[in-house]
């Protein structure tokens, strides 16, 4: 159960579910966030994710279920509750173009009651390398520097919830990086970050967890932490080394894969049981966790 | 909220559709003052430049404002839906009921500026006629064009002003109609053919005579028929009122 010092979710997604007329589009999908926590939404076009991102801000309704942001529901609760939530729920981020970049961030704090307006500003254009535009109009942004203008003007609020759909979508490598980085840093102050990607290798190094969507239905949900504690093990009767590995309390999973067991669970012990039993350990290596290769065999199988 | 309001107004201010709606409605009092049909079309011979604007707003309220008013009210907020900015800003702490509330009141605002504009247009293209006194009408008071009598300047001003603005309240529940169109819609070209389609209708079921004081578009001429001010403003406060509630109550539960 993910939850935050005090025991308090940031954010907790229960049951919702949403139908466009007879069509289900997200069928009882939960799940929790804690604070500083990533999780990150993956699933094929269509499976319900921009869907659950605009139930999750605000900004569609449930048929059933509720989404709590901070114990406030988002929907019953009254406009006041998108105070803790930063979000761009669209790739690239819209602003008004006649406008500087930070014209348009002006105005967001202003609505957001930002407290030293100027101030933050100034910082979140420094932190998205915005600052050379900021004067200019918005118009003539690069989709990439809209991007970041969009994740300016997420974070301006300083908010504890951060909801984003593809930010890295249009960015180049420097511009993705950044966008890591920063979400990074978010999660590192406390904020649980929301985001959903088609890129699973990217954001697999600091995501904490991954929700696997597949016809509207949350069907699998990977736990990051942990995940890397598979190892390969190059030994003699692999056949029969899988056997007594499965039989063992501490081992959480194992499987063959070619010539190779692959298992997870506290490698010394693993292999001192085998060795006890009588096989010969050529080799272990750690079993990197592919999420992108997981999460194809999931949605394959689903 | 005044704060916020300004703001809609602004951003009205930079639609194309409004700025074309108030070119349009600067150009043609100065084009009816060169048509060389005003007589066959009025039988009118201009005698003064106080007549300048009865003809504009004659012209103007047959279908050019009220199709100006839709189109523009239909952008307030689909010019937000198609650029994007709608869903930024309802992930703001900004209550729903506000926010279109100000987005209408600008709406509310526009049938005004273009009169405003027209007005300002007519004044100019009268000059050449002359703006003091004069024997005839304003074509907007007692005895039409042809007036009775010697006519004041300040009067025939104040015959002006006061048809404007009740010209002005006449297009407003057009203006409310399109916003909740837009509401309804999500869409600018489908509110704005919403709101025209039912001005239309209206304009037809004078066929049916218990209907017709009913109508708003029986309203619509409110401006030359003192004697109906209170019955008609009283339907056209309810109509705006009415369309406007229902645009401010769908938002609040609307999918964006």
């Amino acid at each position: 159960m993910p939850n935050g010092p005090d025991g308090a979710p940031n954010l907790v997604v229960e049951n919702v579910s949403k139908r466009y007329g007879r069509k289900p589009v997200l069928e009882r999908v939960s799940f929790k966030l804690a604070p500083g926590e990533v999780y990150a939404l993956a699933g094929p076009n269509g499976s319900g994710k921009t869907t659950l991102i605009r139930l999750v801000t605000g900004l569609a309704f449930p048929t059933s279920g509720r989404v709590l942001m901070l114990g406030e529901n988002i929907h019953e609760g009254g406009y006041a509750v998108r105070r803790y939530l930063g979000a761009v729920v669209e790739a690239p981020a819209a602003f008004y173009p006649y406008q500087s970049g930070r014209a348009n961030l002006e105005r967001l704090a202003w609505l957001s009651h930002v407290e030293n307006a100027a101030e933050r500003i100034r910082d979140v254009l420094f932190g998205l390398e915005l600052v050379a535009v900021a004067d200019q109009p918005v118009g003539s942004y690069s989709l990439g520097q809209r991007q970041r203008l969009g994740l300016a003007a997420a974070i301006l609020a300083r908010p504890k919830v951060l909801v984003l759909d593809e930010p890295t979508s249009g960015l180049d490598p420097d511009g993705i990086q950044k966008v890591h980085e920063i979400l990074r840093e978010q999660a590192r102050a406390g904020v649980s970050v929301l985001l959903s990607t088609h890129h699973l290798r990217e954001v697999s190094a600091y995501t904490d967890r991954v929700g696997i969507l597949g016809g509207g239905r949350l069907i699998d949900e990977v736990v990051m932490e942990g995940a890397s504690e598979r190892y390969r093990l190059r030994v003699s009767e692999p056949g029969r080394a899988l056997a007594v590995l499965q039989t063992l309390p501490f081992v959480e999973q194992a499987q063959l894969k070619g010539d190779v067991v692959v298992a997870r669970g506290p490698v010394d012990e693993m292999v001192r049981a085998l060795v006890e039993d009588g096989h010969r350990v050529y080799e272990v290596s750690a079993d990197y966790f592919d999420l992108y290769e997981y999460y194809r065999e999931r949605i394959k199988h689903a | 909220m005044l704060r916020f309001i300004t703001w809609e107004v602004v951003k009205m201010l930079h639609l194309r559709s409004v700025r074309l709606g108030l070119a349009a409605a600067f150009v043609l009092p100065i084009i009816w003052t060169l048509a060389p049909g005003l007589k066959q079309a009025y039988g009118l011979v201009l005698v003064s430049g106080w007549q300048v604007p009865s003809l504009a707003l004659l012209a103007g309220m047959e279908f050019l404002y009220p199709f100006l008013v839709a189109m523009a009210a239909a952008e307030v907020l689909g010019a937000e839906i198609s650029m994007g900015t709608l869903k930024p800003l309802l992930l703001r702490p900004l209550s729903r009921t506000r926010f279109i509330s100000a987005k209408l009141v600008a709406a509310l605002a526009y049938p005004f500026l273009v009169l405003a504009t027209s007005l300002l247009a007519a004044l100019l293209a009268g000059l050449p006629h002359g703006l003091g006194g004069f024997f005839g009408g304003t074509g907007l008071g007692a005895g039409g064009f042809a007036g009775v009598g010697f006519l004041p300047a300040g009067a025939a001003f104040a015959e002006v002003l006061r048809a404007y603005f009740y010209a002005g309240l006449t297009l407003l529940p057009i203006a409310a109609l399109s916003l909740m169109f837009t509401v309804w819609f999500s869409s600018t070209t489908a509110a704005a053919l919403g709101a025209i389609a039912t001005v239309l209708l209206m304009r037809l079921l004078i066929v049916f005579p218990a209907l017709k004081p009913l109508l708003l578009t029986t309203y619509l001429d409110l401006y030359l028929r003192p004697g109906d001010w209170v019955m008609g403003l009283s339907l056209l406060l309810i109509y705006t009122v009415g369309f406007g509630l229902l645009a401010v109550l769908l938002f609040e539960r609307k999918d964006v």
